[in-house]
């Protein structure tokens, strides 16, 4: 049996809304929040769960780290039931959620976690190799005798992992874990679970809508709409779908080339630059590079794949998301 | 044992970081006993003006006066994590975070919070003991000592129990403040005064539905010689267990209501 293993998981929110007529009478909806959704995760995957907001992303979460009761279905996370055996469950997984702290705010992040060590009961041993571990890996080395709230996000976010990670768990939720950092913190951030998934042999399970934390992490990658499950598979399988559209920049040596094109193919011109866009289903991009190079002495070429942000909205939008 | 240490650490370092603003935690610490102050003002006007209330004296009145306060503030100072937080961390979602940790909601709350500024009042509630006491003209024996500690015990199980049923309506998401805060704080300022001196509707609600009767006066009254309800001994050392018994249910209530619970956001 795999490490995670969910089926037909159901959970449903009411939600009261207020009517117009009388301040007492409410309309209760029910929304299904997640509607039939199976999969597996064996130890040691690095997981990338997309779908837009309100899609059921982190009630997902929520259920497999033990803090909601699902309506049906049935989950075992190493052959634990999260909401059953919630302690035990819980000393195996670590969880970061990215807009919410779970240091203290007013001490130096050592002293939150000389307490994380003892709500964890980790061993003096381990606790001291450990952590000089992560130090290293995070670059907290510097930061450990500040307070929490003095921290860049970027920095935060770091401490927030280290604290995630001390009793090291089997498996790690990540909430959204870049948002809001700058190019050089996201960086370091993928490049630290990359390590701490391959050295530590973690299993890592990421919710996120930065396409591009899915493309340096995740090998496979599970979309979620509406509460039900859409798509699950490798990340190129996935945009294989959806990706319809080449777009190439030539800039010629020459203002005048005038390249032969088939018709039908936009092409506009900016002086000696030309930037035409087609589908790679109906044209060979070597043979579109072939017809620009004849044309005259080509400076520059550049051809680009869609943007990934516009490839997942139009798989969004014809998945009626 | 384990749990005690961790409470212990918590505390330490939630102390440490309330130290990091002195002037702040100076000034409250003072208003805190100008507000007890107060409270404690009132009973000496009433002593002044009617030297007794029903077969209470001015000691009686100081020393219930005082255990009530050394009760009510040291549940406030010392399970703060419940009196002052528990609600926020339901409705915020905070409580996320303890439920993805291996130990009790209940240790984790408790370790959340502590509010040291309320020694003023401890200190104010303890003189108010200790003249009422002097007053009274009590005769203190080990049993007498030992009733005491009972009474305080029970009495901040049963207030911490009290303030438990505003976090378990915030599971419902439904705001609930002041209907609590009758119970809570209109139950400190009630019970400050023994018993028997309210009509029968309040007696029965500070008796059987918020026992802080049975919790601190009937133990109280008979510490002062003056048994309450002309209850025999044992029922005295009983009567306490009540608030024992109250937080039971309340607790029971919260985990039942937790398998509703929501969470927020994401």
């Amino acid at each position: 049996m795999s490490y995670i293993c969910v089926r037909d998981l159901e959970k449903r929110f009411v939600i009261r809304e207020k009517r117009k007529k009388g301040a007492l009478l409410r309309e209760k909806k029910t929304v299904r929040a997640l509607q039939e959704v199976s999969f597996d995760v064996d130890q040691g995957e690095l997981l990338g769960y997309i779908g837009p907001n309100g899609a059921g992303k982190s009630t997902t979460v929520k259920i497999l780290s033990g803090i909601l009761t699902p309506d049906g279905g049935e989950v075992t996370v190493g052959g634990r039931v999260p909401w059953q055996e919630r302690k035990e469950h819980v000393r195996q997984i670590g969880v970061v959620f990215g807009q919410r702290t779970q240091l203290w705010w007013d001490v130096p992040i050592r002293d939150s976690y000389d307490l994380l060590k003892d709500i964890y009961r980790i061993s003096p041993e381990d606790y001291r190799t450990r952590l000089a571990e992560l130090t290293e890996a995070l670059q907290l080395g510097d930061l450990m005798r500040t307070p929490l709230r003095q921290l860049s996000l970027g920095q935060r976010m770091r401490a927030e992992l280290c604290g995630s990670l001390l009793h090291r768990p089997e498996l790690l939720f990540l909430d959204e874990p870049t948002i809001g950092l700058d190019a050089v913190s996201k960086l370091g951030l993928r490049e630290f679970l990359q390590w701490e998934n391959k050295q530590q042999g973690t299993t890592i399970l990421l919710t996120t809508h930065d396409m591009e934390d899915i493309v340096a992490l995740c090998p496979r990658v599970m979309v979620l709409g509406h509460g039900q499950k859409l798509f699950d598979g490798s990340l190129a399988a996935l945009l294989g779908r959806y990706d319809t559209i080449r777009t190439v920049t030539v800039s010629y040596e020459e203002a005048e080339a005038a390249p032969e094109l088939p018709s039908g193919i936009p092409v506009s011109r900016e002086g000696k630059n030309l930037t035409i866009t087609y589908s790679p289903d109906e044209y060979a991009t070597a043979e579109m590079i072939a017809r620009l190079q004849a044309a005259g002495t080509v400076r520059e070429l550049t051809v680009q794949p869609q943007n990934i942000d516009r490839l997942v909205a139009a798989m969004y939008r014809e998945m009626d998301l | 044992m384990d749990t005690i240490r961790l409470y212990l650490h918590s505390m330490r370092m939630l102390i440490r970081s309330q130290l990091q603003y002195p002037i702040s935690f100076f000034l409250q610490t003072l208003a805190q006993l100008v507000m007890e102050g107060g409270e404690m003002l009132a009973v000496i006007l009433l002593v002044d003006r009617f030297e007794h209330l029903n077969q209470w004296g001015a000691g009686d009145l100081y020393f219930f006066f005082g255990l009530m306060s050394v009760t009510f503030y040291l549940t406030e100072c010392f399970g703060r994590g419940i009196t002052g937080n528990f609600p926020y961390l339901v409705r915020t979602g905070q409580l996320d975070t303890f439920l993805v940790r291996p130990r009790g909601v209940l240790t984790q709350v408790m370790c959340s919070a502590v509010d040291p500024r309320r020694i003023t009042c401890i200190a104010v509630g303890g003189a108010a003991l200790i003249i009422g006491s002097g007053m009274a003209a009590i005769e203190w024996t080990a049993a007498k000592v030992l009733l005491m500690a009972e009474a305080i015990l029970c009495g901040s199980i049963l207030i911490l129990g009290l303030f438990m049923i505003e976090a378990i309506f915030c599971i419902y998401s439904v705001k609930s403040i002041e209907l609590v805060n009758a119970l809570t704080y209109g139950g400190r300022s009630a019970c400050e005064y023994p018993i028997d001196t309210y009509p029968r509707p309040l007696r029965v609600l500070f008796t059987v539905f918020a026992p802080f009767a049975l919790t601190l006066h009937v133990p109280g009254a008979w510490i002062l010689g003056k048994p309450l309800f002309g209850w025999p001994e044992w029922a005295v050392w009983v009567s306490p267990v009540s608030g024992i018994v109250f937080f039971w249910v309340i607790w029971g209530c919260f985990q039942k209501a937790m398998r509703h619970y929501r969470s927020t956001g994401s």
